[in-house]
């Protein structure tokens, strides 16, 4: 950021533009004072568009939904909407669902790990003798349901899992009703999410393994290091960038992104709320109930929660990252 | 075959290593992929046979797909889709665009602040925003229009965010000569930037129109009356026929991804490396 070329780097806070209606006498300085202003409006007209969009449409609603946690409105125009203190906050941590769908977020997340760090990591290190066209071809399929969209790959694991015609359980002789059962609901979410996101992973650690220098290794090994111990000890803790970022993106795009649409079309949350995360838990607050005022302090909560969460993951991986300096 | 498990010789190892390898990626490549294979498997099969297992559909048949055009009416469906992503798609390359030249081109105050709003925004999720954003989009009278759908999104954080990368290794020189030959900043950007910017301009827009023909959130919340996208009518069928006519839905969801198959199919390489790297920054 230090080598950048400026054009213009205006002393002071570049003041909205001045109509110069006083131009005629005193000219030159005048205008050439408002060319001087206008040029440094420039690079905020370039931003407007972009920078519009942010406030309108993600950091204006921030501020409204923490303005509305403490009303009770039905979000009806014609309802006015009555200011009630703390008491939406106090209703939402006295009420079961919160910590359940806490808790359900979490074992997702658990539950999606083996998809984005433990097969990655295994078939990378499997792998890497493959090379050239066979292994773009493979790379290519595995990567495949990651562009799937996540209502048609319901829709297909519907009829994969179907109790008594799908695929799943004639091939294995289950009898398991996939969306239906406790745990066989969550398990199904969350294997269906690491399916959509397995590719990505794979892809990923592949790149991070062929940019680990040989060199090493091969210090290694001529100094009598065995496979595994190179493996352990040199290239794991190498990739450790990769993982950390794997994991990053894991807790905080991919169950996010990904698990919603699958709950919403194949379970809605249940049953009996097996499957009901936190971002599902904010949707039925705010669309099926219309309760606005807990559904936004909800919404506080979460985002407070999500911000230190991602602070706390973020501050760790500087900490446990290795650079290959 | 010799020397094929001997572990002194080198070459014998790596052999053994390599078939390993092979077969590790081709496993795992045929399990990802078998789920999409069912799809159009059974999309292909004829209405009786759809609760067949031979691999193979056969006789094929389009029967289902027809159903699917008649009863859901997938081709305007697709149409109104490919509308949404491709306006969505563009106006977040054009908002990247011109925000990353910003913060490429010049230094000024506030710089970092406004940056870091961008590289911040995904900190805010769709549920958390979502209230709001349906009371505004209420009063502009813009709820169950596909208008509704594209407006709010014609923003990307990631996309600012990968474009000034970009900008930033452009060779400043040849932003100094324009400004020397008296051109001003616009013509700068579309004379001399968007030019040499081809190629990252290509991914990044694969990537958003990916990103925004599989859009759910947006859709569910403002279509709510008209499942007027791909997403949303698969939805609706699956909640209409409680799941029971797989033929017609599995065709309607193979034709939902249909179009994204065929652009990887083309450009395999730049969308997964368009994925990739996006994620490694």
């Amino acid at each position: 950021m230090s080598g950048m070329f400026v054009e213009v780097a205006p002393p002071t806070l570049p003041a909205p533009i001045v109509a110069p209606a006083a131009a005629g006498g005193r000219g030159r300085t005048a205008r050439r004072l408002a060319r001087r202003l206008g040029r440094g409006v420039v690079p905020y007209l370039y931003l407007v568009p972009a920078l519009g969009m942010l406030i309108v449409w993600i950091y204006r609603p921030l501020v409204e939904t923490a303005n509305y946690s403490f009303y009770s409105w039905n979000l009806s125009p014609t309802q006015p909407a009555t200011p009630v203190g703390w008491h939406n906050y106090h209703r939402l941590f006295t009420l079961p669902e919160l910590g359940g769908s806490v808790w359900r977020t979490l074992l997702m997340i658990i539950g999606l790990l083996p998809f984005t760090i433990v097969i990655p990591v295994v078939v990378g290190l499997l792998s890497r003798e493959v090379r050239g066209r066979a292994r773009s071809i493979y790379q290519a399929l595995i990567f495949l349901p990651f562009l799937v969209a996540p209502v048609a790959s319901a829709a297909v694991w519907q009829w994969l899992l179907s109790p008594r015609t799908g695929a799943v359980n004639r091939a294995t002789g289950s009898s398991v009703n996939w969306f239906h059962e406790r745990w066989p609901a969550l398990i199904a979410i969350t294997g269906i999410t690491g399916w959509h996101v397995l590719g990505f992973a794979v892809v990923v650690v592949a790149a991070g393994l062929a940019s680990i220098n040989g060199d090493y290794a091969e210090a290694a090994s001529v100094d009598g290091a065995s496979r595994w111990q190179i493996t352990r000890w040199l290239t794991l803790p190498l990739l450790s960038p990769t993982l950390v970022f794997l994991v990053l993106a894991t807790a905080l795009l991919f169950a996010p992104q990904w698990t919603f649409p699958l709950i919403d079309t194949l379970t809605q949350g249940g049953p009996v709320d097996a499957t009901t995360n936190v971002y599902y838990l904010l949707w039925e607050y705010g669309i099926q109930s219309f309760d606005a005022g807990l559904a936004s302090a909800a919404g506080v909560v979460f985002f407070l929660g999500f911000g230190l969460v991602a602070a706390v993951l973020l501050w760790i991986s500087e900490r446990v990252t290795i650079h290959d300096d | 075959m010799t020397n094929f498990d001997a572990p002194e010789t080198p070459g014998g190892r790596s052999r053994t290593r390599v078939v390993v390898g092979h077969l590790t990626l081709a496993l795992l490549g045929l399990a990802c992929v078998f789920p999409i294979y069912w799809l159009y498997a059974t999309s292909l099969r004829r209405p009786n046979d759809v609760y067949e297992v031979s691999p193979l559909p056969w006789p094929l048949s389009v029967d289902s797909y027809r159903t699917a055009i008649d009863e859901v009416d997938v081709l305007r469906l697709l149409l109104n889709t490919t509308v949404v992503a491709v306006l969505t798609a563009l106006g977040q390359l054009l908002t990247s665009l011109l925000a990353a030249y910003a913060f490429a081109a010049w230094n000024f105050p506030l710089k970092r602040v406004l940056y870091l709003a961008f590289v911040g925004s995904w900190l805010v999720p769709f549920q958390v925003a979502m209230l709001p954003n349906y009371v505004l989009l209420h009063q502009l009278g813009l709820l169950n229009t596909l208008s509704g759908v594209i407006v709010p999104n014609i923003v990307s954080g990631l996309g600012v965010l990968l474009l000034r990368q970009h900008l930033d290794s452009f060779p400043k020189e040849l932003l100094e000569a324009a400004r020397m030959d008296g051109r001003s900043s616009w013509s700068t950007l579309w004379m001399v930037v968007v030019p040499n910017l081809r190629a990252a301009l290509a991914a990044l827009g694969i990537l958003l129109l990916v990103n925004a023909w599989n859009e759910y959130f947006w859709p569910a919340l403002v279509l709510q009356r008209h499942n007027d996208v791909l997403q949303l009518g698969i939805r609706s069928f699956m909640s209409a026929t409680e799941g029971d006519d797989w033929g017609p839905l599995t065709a309607t969801a193979g034709l939902a991804c249909l179009p994204i198959f065929i652009i990887y199919l083309l450009l395999q390489r730049h969308v997964v490396s368009g994925f990739v790297r996006s994620g490694l920054r």
